[in-house]
C-alpha cells in the first residue's frame, strides 16, 4: 500500500471534498478504501490523485465506501412493533414527523408509510428521507425495485399483515407492477409524501427545522466509530420530541452516555423526557 | 504434541459452514471454564430463518456466548457469534463491528471478512480455526491470518462433514496444525 496509510488518506479526503469518514470504524473503513482500490486497479497515491483532481471520481467513490444494503420490512419483527405499539400511539396528533436518516434506496421509507396507510395515519405524515449519496436518492425518488429479488420481503408484509391486520390491502394495492421488465414501482400516493434530501450526517448541520416523533437510523452507525455515533445521537435526541422514538437496526445499541438518556421499549429506543439535558 | 508459538493470544477466531454448527458445539461444551481469551465464532446460516443458534450453543456452552451489538467490547471467556445478516469485524480497540455491506462468496455474515480483520487487528496474536463447510469462503481470510503470523489450525478434511472449507484453506498455505475436533479441543484447553 506504499507509505501513504488509510489514515492519512482520510485526512487528505477530508481537506480536499466535502467529505469526512475520518471517524468511521478504522477496520470497516480501511477494508472499503481497499475494496476501491482493488475495484479500479489503482494504489494510494492514484486514489489521492483522483480524489484531488476528479469529482465525478469522488462522488462515485462515496457510493462505493459507504453500505447501501436495504430491504422492505427489514426485520419484521420490528415492523410489528412499530405497526401494533408505536405507530398507533401517534393517532392524536394533528401531524406525524417522521425522519428516515440515511434512507439508502428507500425500501424503509416506503415499508413504514404502508403501515402510516394501514392504520389511517398516512395524511398525517410528514415524512423527510436522507442519505450521504445521490445516487440512492435519485433510486428512492423512482421508487422503482425488482420484482424477484424483493418476494421473499413481499411474503414478509404478507405474512407480517396475517398476523396485525388481516382484511390489509394487497402489497399490489400500492404499486404498479411491470411483470416484463420484472419491476414494480411505488404508486405516487406514497411517493409524494416523502420529500427526499441528499444530505451528510457527519459533516452538515441537520437541515429540517422540525422536531420528530421517530426518527429511523437503521445500520448507519455501524459504520462509525463510537465517538461519531455520540456526536450523531445527540443531534437525534435534540431533534426528537420528548417520548419520540428512535428506531436502530436490530444488532445496533447505545453506549455509554446515551444509554441513560433513551429507555429501550421492545424493539426501538424512547428518548426519556426526566433528564436536564446537559451535554456538551 | 501441540504448542502454541505465542505467550499469549488476544483472541480465538473460529469459522464454518456446513456441519461446523455441532463441532462447534462439542468444542464450547468441552472447553475449560475459565479459558481466559475471548472466541469469535462466525458461522454460515439460512438468511431468514432464527434458526435458535445462539441458544443451541448456549446449551451446553461452558463459556457465556452472545450475538453481540455494534461496538461491544470483547472480553475474555466470552463467545461472540456473528448475528445473522451481518459481517463482523474486530476492530483496533477491541470492540466489534458490525456492517451490513456486500455478501462475500454468498455469505454474510462472512468468514473471510472476520478472519481478515482478526488478522489485521490481533496479528501474530491470534488462533485462526477453520472448520467443516461446503463454502469457499473463509479460506482467504485464513490465509490472512497465516501471512500476519497468526497461529492457524485446520479441521482435519478427514473428519470433515463436508470439507471444501479445510481444503481450499489447504490449498493457499501450510497451517501450523491440522487437527481433529479432539485435538482442537486439547489445543485450546492447553493455552
Amino acid at each position: 500500500m506504499g507509505s501513504l496509510t488509510f489514515k492519512t488518506y482520510l485526512e487528505e479526503l477530508k481537506k480536499h471534498t466535502p467529505y469526512n469518514f475520518c471517524e468511521y470504524s478504522d477496520n470497516s473503513i480501511q477494508r472499503r478504501i481497499e475494496k476501491v482500490l482493488n475495484d479500479h486497479k489503482i494504489d494510494m497515491e492514484e486514489l489521492l490523485y483522483l480524489t484531488k483532481t476528479d469529482e465525478a471520481f469522488v462522488e462515485n467513490l462515496v457510493d462505493e465506501i459507504t453500505v447501501n444494503t436495504t430491504e422492505l420490512f427489514r426485520n419484521p419483527e420490528t415492523w410489528e412493533y412499530l405497526y401494533s405499539k408505536i405507530l398507533p400511539s401517534l393517532k392524536s396528533k394533528n401531524t406525524i414527523n417522521i425522519w428516515h436518516a440515511g434512507c439508502s434506496t428507500g425500501q424503509e421509507v416506503y415499508s413504514n408509510l404502508i403501515l402510516l396507510n394501514e392504520l389511517g395515519l398516512l395524511d398525517k405524515a410528514r415524512v423527510v428521507a436522507s442519505d450521504i449519496n445521490q445516487k440512492v436518492i435519485r433510486s428512492s425518488k423512482k421508487a422503482e425495485y425488482s420484482i424477484s429479488t424483493n418476494v421473499t420481503y413481499i411474503e414478509a408484509y404478507k405474512d407480517l399483515m396475517k398476523r396485525v391486520k388481516p382484511d390489509a390491502n394487497d402489497f399490489e394495492y400500492y404499486c404498479d407492477i411491470d411483470k416484463n421488465n420484472d419491476s414494480f414501482k411505488f404508486k405516487d400516493f406514497l411517493t409524494e409524501k416523502v420529500i427526499f434530501r441528499r444530505h451528510d450526517l457527519v459533516t452538515e448541520e441537520i437541515p429540517f427545522y422540525q422536531k420528530f416523533d421517530i426518527i429511523f437510523c437503521r445500520n448507519v452507525l455501524i459504520y462509525f466509530n463510537q465517538d461519531l455515533q455520540m456526536k450523531i445521537i445527540k443531534k437525534f435526541f435534540d431533534k426528537l420530541f420528548d417520548g419520540g422514538v428512535l428506531v436502530l437496526g436490530n444488532h445496533e445499541a447505545l453506549h455509554g452516555f446515551f444509554k441513560t438518556r433513551f429507555i429501550k421499549h421492545g424493539m426501538v429506543y424512547t428518548k426519556s423526557s426526566t433528564f436536564q439535558f446537559k451535554y456538551k | 504434541m501441540s504448542t502454541s508459538r505465542a505467550k499469549y493470544y488476544k483472541g480465538i477466531v473460529i469459522g464454518g459452514s456446513a456441519g461446523s454448527f455441532s463441532i462447534v458445539s462439542k468444542i464450547l461444551a468441552h472447553i475449560k471454564p475459565d479459558f481466559k481469551y475471548p472466541i469469535i465464532v462466525c458461522l454460515h446460516r439460512l438468511k431468514h430463518i432464527r434458526s435458535g443458534l445462539l441458544e443451541g450453543l448456549n446449551l451446553k456452552s461452558n463459556l457465556q456466548v452472545v450475538e453481540p451489538f455494534d461496538k461491544d467490547s470483547i472480553e475474555g471467556g466470552k463467545v461472540y457469534l456473528a448475528p445473522s445478516n451481518y459481517h463482523l469485524f474486530v476492530e483496533y480497540d477491541s470492540t466489534i463491528s458490525l456492517s451490513t455491506e456486500e455478501v462475500n462468496n454468498h455469505s454474510r455474515p462472512s468468514i473471510d471478512y472476520t478472519f481478515s480483520s482478526a488478522a489485521t487487528t490481533y496479528r501474530e496474536k491470534m488462533v485462526g480455526i477453520i472448520l467443516t463447510g461446503a463454502n469457499r469462503d473463509g479460506a482467504m481470510g485464513m490465509f490472512e491470518v497465516h501471512k500476519k503470523n497468526g497461529y492457524t489450525i485446520v479441521q482435519d478434511p478427514v473428519t470433515c462433514d463436508v470439507d471444501t472449507m479445510p481444503k481450499s484453506a489447504l490449498q493457499l498455505f501450510t497451517p501450523d496444525e491440522v487437527l481433529s475436533p479432539e485435538g482442537i479441543i486439547d489445543f485450546l484447553n492447553k493455552l
